[in-house]
């Protein structure tokens, strides 16, 4: 076995668990009226499914106070039980674990979903939700302790095998731990002894309602990561505390808070396994089993934690979400077929975000697995020669969908390479992560049967000599050629030419940034790491304005300021002009009106979108059986919709 | 006891590579043979060397014994190269997965039929950290055990001991014949000639199984064993040092630092400067680092 570590079983509590791995908590917007639902039902028993060892489910409202979203489950309502037994039956049926999280949100709540005020320890806004708490009265303690109480019976006569109570970056027991968020007077604030006490509350709380045959731990943020708040040294000094108070069995850790939410969820630019030195020294101070996470990614790393005494269990969240039989293909030693996660962090959490349901670039399945999940996919009833054109992201998942089902495909690229536009945006500051999704795939394309042929650009006359029943056109966009007056002279260029060394740029550059998205801001990272100067221009209120709900915006932002990248927002560009080589930009801000020039520049780049590329399916309207197209070629859009269309023709045609 | 006609038996036993990660294997109890090293145990070559040195002090005759499947005839080979005279293989399949108690029945009776002055193998197995057999089959013997032995000297009727003791300390002790001695890993055994290596491998080696010692089946092996082995796992591995980051750190610098455990980039300026500028700003920077000699005021 490729992974002894990995795979070998561990006691936590009562339950013992097949491996290491543990899916991790996280939102998913699946709970319907606030009560378990189908949906969670299939999600987390797919995931058991691919051989995770435990399932920790999401975060649920144990008080009528914590409304951080509109779709948590109150677990405070009996008549959750019904729900989890189900979900707790599907789950157990795969030899899987599943343990409760239970939360209350404290500060990092919303008001304006429960109609109550927000509590917390004392009266500061969090940073996120901005609406400032009341300060929670003694007897609030009391209420918030009892409702952790009743939660807990309610988890365990639903079939969990274990709960976990929220500590972490956002919880209310964190912000009674913190300095920084507990400024009391009373016997609740102050010393780390009066901090811990209202957490211990909560504990003792649950302890006494599930007993001590049950197992019960706690998800701590191993490192506020602010300055004042609460660093390692101190987080290990209060682990201890709660590993002597004899009342909990594990240790699972988090990181950082809102003020940083960009390291709770760390994308791409995040170095891989980037807390699991946390979890080590919280490890270094306890005895029970300690859980790590965090762009956890791969099996192998996985291993050397485990193998290194870094951690005990190994939590994996995005890369199961991506992935939910990563397990089952580590243990037998499959790790070609293994889709790796790329932290890109738009079909998870910046869907999330915005209070969308959880997705995943990479696995469009995610959410509906009762549909799309394992074992679902069936074969054609007729085999049909199906013709793809266009190998990137879309192209790859509609040959590999073909293929499973078992029709005749080919798929065609004018390029030497599959992988479409993803080659280029790769090539984006920090962003060769990406490409990992074609690698992920283009294997495979060829491990369902499918045909590859590359260096082919193919024509109406082409495609038509194949005799296809199907043809599907996945020629994706490109850059539009002429998006304001004098910008298609000499010294102006896309981002695409950039990033393709394609044109020769002097070394004062603008960029005209009408994306918001990485596209702008990776290709300005892009120049500034060749020393140029760049100034870049936004209609937006700021640049990168797409990568907030990603949690790429911080870091870009810190990089592109950190490189000497200037911004000017709230620009509408209306003209390039100048001489080539002192090139102007003229727009107005779109607040004041009032007119500008910029300038000059060396060379002008423009990131001020695209323009599907449809000719070719325009010239095969009305001439084959069956015709589609997915992804750009029907709309510029992101990677995520190209493979969810790619995924659903090739299921249907 | 005449030191003139010493009998010395040597244990010598195989024992695993203790660096490369051992793998439990997938079904029952037991760690994987696949990928493992077989090396010789370094305390029982140790304590091989001694009984040759004495062979070579007193004329005393060394008997090799190794008990195990026929691969341990190489052990016996090297034992046969270095100056070994007589050289036994045990082995039964009905020794097999015995605990260390069975063993010691075995080895004890192997004492018995010898009946050595000297009893000489090595304190521990590295791969697992002790092995009791030795000294448990001494117990059933009743006969004298020192275990750490670092040197000993022979007398009429006793040997003087030198052995570990606690903390670091040395204790001398006496011990009468037949007497054991476990050494830790020591003296490394000499290099045997090109001659005797070739003499080697057509050594005489006796093979004996659990007919020639006598004992019946329900005593040694697995039948034999008061422990079963139930299940087989890796260790929680020792958790490793975490210096915690400097807390004025900007966020993402904290997590850098975690990572590379505190270790900064190095860091360093580049002067462009004409010659004579270059010279004083090296002369600078010596002064400023006090590596120049100031005049005295």
């Amino acid at each position: 076995m490729m992974f002894p570590y990995l795979f070998s079983p561990l006691k936590i509590g009562t339950v013992e668990v097949k491996n290491r791995i543990s899916f991790q908590p996280h939102l998913t917007n699946f709970a319907v009226n606030c009560l378990p639902s189908e949906r969670q039902m299939y999600y987390w028993g797919e995931r058991a499914k691919g051989g995770a060892g435990l399932i920790i489910t999401e975060e649920m409202s144990v008080h009528p106070t914590d409304m951080a979203y509109e779709k948590l489950i109150d677990v405070y309502h009996p008549e959750v039980i019904p729900g989890f037994k189900k979900i707790t039956d599907y789950v157990h049926q795969y030899d899987a674990k599943i343990f409760a999280q239970l939360n209350h949100n404290g500060q990092q709540c919303d008001g304006a979903i429960s109609r109550l005020p927000v509590w917390a320890p004392s009266p500061m806004p969090d940073v996120l939700f901005r609406e400032t708490p009341k300060e929670m009265e003694p007897e609030d303690i009391e209420e918030v302790a009892r409702y952790f109480g009743k939660s807990a019976i309610h988890a365990r006569e639903g079939g969990f095998d274990g709960i976990e109570l929220q500590f972490g970056h956002s919880s209310l027991a964190r912000q009674f731990l913190s300095p920084l968020t507990n400024f009391r007077g009373d016997e609740y604030g102050g010393s780390l002894e009066n901090r811990m006490r209202a957490p211990l509350k909560f504990i003792s709380a649950v302890r006494k309602a599930v007993g001590n045959d049950f197992t019960l731990g706690i998800r701590m943020c191993a490192d506020e990561m602010i300055p004042g708040g609460l660093d390692l040294a101190q987080v290990q000094e209060i682990c201890a505390r709660f590993e002597a108070s004899g009342l909990i069995d594990f240790m699972d850790l988090s990181i950082a808070t809102f003020y940083n939410l960009y390291l709770v969820e760390g994308s791409m630019h995040t170095p891989l396994g980037y807390t699991i030195p946390l979890a080590a020294g919280i490890r270094e101070r306890i005895k029970l089993p300690v859980f790590c996470t965090g762009r956890i990614n791969d099996p192998v790393m996985a291993e050397k934690v485990l193998a290194a005494g870094q951690a005990d269990m190994i939590g994996m969240c995005r890369a199961l979400i991506c992935d939910p039989f990563l397990p089952k293909k580590a243990f037998e030693g499959r790790m070609d077929d293994i889709r790796y996660c790329v932290a890109d962090n738009q079909g998870c959490i910046g869907r999330m975000g915005v209070n969308k349901r959880l997705g995943c670039i990479q696995n469009p399945a995610v959410g509906e697995e009762k549909q799309w999940g394992e074992g679902t996919l069936q074969k054609a009833a007729v085999k049909k020669k199906v013709v793809i054109v266009g190998g990137g992201p879309g192209g790859l998942w509609a040959a590999k969908m073909a293929g499973r089902r078992g029709h005749d495909v080919t798929l065609y690229d004018r390029n030497e390479a599959l992988g479409g536009q993803v080659l280029t945006a790769m090539k984006g500051a920090g962003r060769d992560e990406f490409g990992v999704i074609i690698r992920n795939e283009k294997d495979q394309v060829t491990k369902a049967g499918a045909k590859v042929k590359l260096g082919d650009e193919m024509t109406v006359e082409k495609v038509l000599a194949d005799k296809p029943d199907v043809v599907i056109i996945a020629t994706g966009s490109q850059p539009k050629q002429h998006p304001v007056p004098g910008a298609d002279g000499p010294s102006v260029c896309n981002v695409w030419q950039v990033l393709n060394n394609e044109v020769e740029l002097g070394n004062n550059v603008c960029l005209i940034d009408y994306d918001g998205h990485h596209r702008a801001s990776a290709t300005a990272e892009f120049l500034a790491n060749q020393g140029k100067t760049v100034h870049m221009i936004t209609s937006s209120l700021f640049i990168a304005a797409e990568l907030g709900p990603s949690q790429d915006l911080y870091l870009a932002r810190q990089r592109l300021l950190q490189k000497g990248v200037t911004f000017t927002p709230d620009i509408a560009v209306m003209e390039v002009g100048g001489e080539a080589g002192a090139k102007t930009v003229k727009g107005f801000n779109v607040y004041s009106n009032a007119w500008n020039e910029w300038g000059p520049y060396d060379a002008i780049v423009l990131a001020m979108g695209q323009k599907a590329d449809d000719s070719l399916y325009m010239g095969l309207k009305g001439k084959v059986n069956e015709l589609y197209r997915i992804g750009d070629s029907v709309a510029p859009r992101k990677v995520d919709m190209a493979i969810w269309e790619g995924h659903r023709v090739g299921r249907e045609i | 006891m005449p030191t003139n006609n010493i009998n010395i038996l040597v244990l010598l036993r195989e024992t695993s590579d203790p660096r490369p990660p051992a793998r439990t294997i997938t079904r029952g109890a037991g760690i994987s043979e696949r990928g493992l090293r077989r090396l010789p145990n370094p305390g029982d070559l140790t304590a091989l060397e001694e009984a040759l040195q004495l062979k070579d002090k007193l004329g005393a005759s060394v008997t090799v014994l190794a008990i195990g499947p026929k691969r341990l005839d190489d052990l016996l080979r090297l034992a046969a190269s270095s100056g070994a005279d007589r050289l036994i293989r045990l082995w039964d399949h009905g020794l097999e997965r015995g605990d260390a108690v069975a063993d010691a029945r075995v080895l004890a009776r192997v004492l018995e039929i010898m009946t050595p002055t000297l009893f000489l193998s090595g304190n521990r197995l590295p791969d697992r950290g002790d092995d009791p057999v030795p000294a448990l089959a001494s117990a059933l013997r009743s006969q004298a055990c020192v275990n750490s032995v670092v040197a000993f000297s022979t007398r009429k009727d006793a040997l003087q001991v030198l052995r570990k003791s606690d903390r670091g300390g040395r204790q001398e002790v006496v011990a009468p014949y037949p007497c054991t001695l476990l050494f830790e890993e020591g003296a490394t055994l000499r290099y045997p000639s090109v001659e005797a290596l070739t003499g080697a491998i057509a050594a005489s080696i006796e093979n004996w199984d659990l007919s020639q010692l006598g004992l019946p089946f329900w005593e040694v092996g697995a039948t034999g064993s008061h422990l079963t082995s139930a299940e087989f796992g890796v260790p929680r591995p020792d958790p490793v040092r975490v210096v915690t980051p400097d807390a004025t750190l900007p966020a993402f610098e904290r997590i850098l630092s975690l990572l590379s455990g505190g270790i900064k980039a190095r860091e360093g300026k580049l002067h462009q400067l004409a010659a004579n500028a270059t010279a004083d700003s090296i002369w600078q920077i010596l002064d400023e680092e006090g590596l120049t000699l100031k005049a005295a005021p």
